[in-house]
């Protein structure tokens, strides 16, 4: 390329650039650089957000809260990607609009009508004491459940989309063979649908897993005083307690937790498809 | 057959679970009561007066759409630049840039929102216009770049090389051939951007203040301590404002399409 060419190169690249490195690069560096700059000693935040007892119940919840979530999200989301494969295309489109119209709420629209449906007054539990289910209200919020269920809500589309992607791409020819050879429906799907479709049902789990590891708003507003996330804790270092060097290393875990995950299916699944996705 | 049926049922279920709740909160907005109960005993609309006759909510709307609209300007202009720009690299750098430009997406926000809060707070930007759009651009700027950059690589480069042939300068190539090509691309970022914008509510609680506050964020301190039917009108304009959005980026995709 030219000396011009490459020159209108960088003047294109450089507004992106700019604000890539300045709301992003660079507060992300000095963040880390502020983990080691405790009083006590460059390591003294991370032995204490690692060695601690009740932090480490945080970190059990956040992941278990990712664990969760990732399993239940894939085994409903699974059945709905096959679903969109196999309708016409006026139903498509509507089961499509079904799964893509969450994604342009806000979490904290869907999370606040979670908390109207939940209530101890609310649609839900009127119905379960209506019905004679219960004999009365039952705690729905405000806990574990309460967590996962709004979770789950928010996550699910992330988890049918590549799911989908991987799905439309197999030659319905490939099922129809497997049962004309005789081959039982469970056999069809556990050695000839699942197998072809792993990719999508691997980018699905990493998109989902990653994003439950830094949840804040759901888990804020769903859980109780027993489902405090990493997230949560962080913003209480930075809110409450004021405390940046322990409120910097916890991110700095979250955040390598996030990479860890990246790097360790990176190879196989494409961020960029991820993020395409998206609504 | 009854296979079939369950899998029907069950797919039913799901749709049904996804969209309902969402709707969940607007019969909340018309109560007549001052608490929240669905559906509300008696109705009214004395909560969406209290909701536009009350100027503290006017302007936390407000400062959303104009917070919202800067950040699509600014996200709009740079990410096209940039997927132009990526478009003219080599694979390896191609690779390089489109992994720094996704960087955003795969960083946990509220890591985001602590980093962020540390270099306004140092620079002075905590509750400004300024840093509320910063942080929003960088939060959108990714689905810009991809967006531009899908029409980019569906662009048949012999049109710019016939244009250019014909003794068009690059300026006009741009102008007549490339941009109009791109425009579903551009136009489907910017809304991408500005829906991303007027929803977003971690990076902003860090970073709002008593003069730059958005709808969501007051909604979050509402929602925190006590909260009137107002905070479920304020929720109903969010909703259905972002629904206007994904329907408006519909019908422009379907417009714009060959």
């Amino acid at each position: 390329m030219s000396f011009a060419g490459r020159l209108a190169t960088a003047v294109l690249l450089t507004p992106a650039l700019l604000i890539v490195g300045l709301a992003f690069v660079v507060p992300l560096a000095r963040l880390v650089g502020r983990s080691f700059n405790s009083p006590v000693g460059p390591f003294a935040a991370y032995a204490q957000v690692l060695g601690d007892d009740i932090y480490a119940r945080v970190f059990a919840n956040t992941f278990f809260f990712a664990v969760v979530v990732t399993i239940i999200s894939l085994l409903i989301a699974y059945p709905v990607a096959f679903m969109l494969t196999r309708l016409t295309a006026n139903w498509r489109a509507a089961l499509f609009s079904c799964v893509l119209l969450p994604l342009w709420i806000s979490v904290l629209v869907r999370t606040f009508s979670w908390m109207l449906l939940l209530e101890r007054n609310g649609p839900i539990n009127r119905v379960l004491v209506g019905s004679g289910l219960s004999d009365q209200p039952v705690a729905l919020l405000f806990n574990h459940t309460s967590v996962l269920i709004g979770m789950v809500h928010v996550l699910l589309p992330y988890a049918v989309l590549p799911m989908f992607a991987a799905l439309v791409r197999i030659d319905p020819a490939l099922l129809r063979a497997s049962e004309g050879l005789g081959a039982h429906r469970h056999t069809t799907f556990f050695r000839v649908l699942l197998p072809l479709s792993l990719r999508g049902v691997a980018t699905a789990a990493t998109f989902v897993f990653l994003l439950s590891l830094g949840f804040f708003i759901t888990p804020a507003l769903l859980g109780g005083s027993a489902s405090i996330t990493l997230s949560m804790l962080i913003d209480g270092f930075v809110n409450d307690r004021l405390d940046w060097p322990l409120a910097s290393a916890a991110s700095v875990v979250l955040l390598v937790a996030a990479m860890v995950v990246v790097a360790s299916v990176g190879r196989f699944v494409s961020i960029g498809s991820m993020a395409g996705v998206h609504r | 057959m009854i296979g079939r049926i369950a899998l029907n049922a069950f797919v039913a279920l799901v749709a049904a679970f996804l969209v309902l709740p969402i709707v969940a909160v607007v019969p909340g907005a018309f109560s007549a009561q001052s608490f929240i109960r669905l559906p509300p005993e008696t109705w009214s609309l004395r909560w969406w007066n209290t909701f536009f006759a009350d100027p503290s909510w006017r302007r936390t709307l407000i400062s959303s759409l104009q917070v919202a609209m800067l950040t699509t300007f600014v996200s709009a202009t740079a990410g096209t630049a940039a997927a132009l720009g990526i478009a003219r690299c080599g694979p390896r750098v191609q690779t390089v840039l489109t992994g720094i430009f996704l960087g955003p997406i795969v960083t946990p926000v509220i890591v985001m929102a602590v980093a962020l809060y540390a270099m306004a707070l140092s620079t002075g930007l905590v509750g400004t216009m300024t840093a509320l759009v910063a942080a929003h651009t960088m939060m959108a700027l990714p689905y810009v770049v991809l967006n531009v950059g899908v029409s980019l690589s569906g662009l048949d480069r012999r049109l710019l090389l016939a244009a250019a042939g014909l003794g068009a300068d690059p300026v006009r190539v741009f102008q007549t051939v490339t941009l109009p090509l791109i425009a579903p691309g551009v136009i489907g970022g910017s809304v991408f951007a500005f829906v991303t914008s007027f929803d977003e509510v971690v990076l902003s609680i860090f970073l709002a203040g008593p003069a730059a506050k958005t709808l969501p964020v007051r909604i979050w301190e509402e929602i925190r301590v006590e909260y009137t039917p107002v905070v479920a009108v304020a929720a109903s304009v969010m909703l259905v404002l972002a629904l206007m959005a994904a329907i408006g980026s519909r019908f422009a995709a379907r417009k714009l399409s060959p």
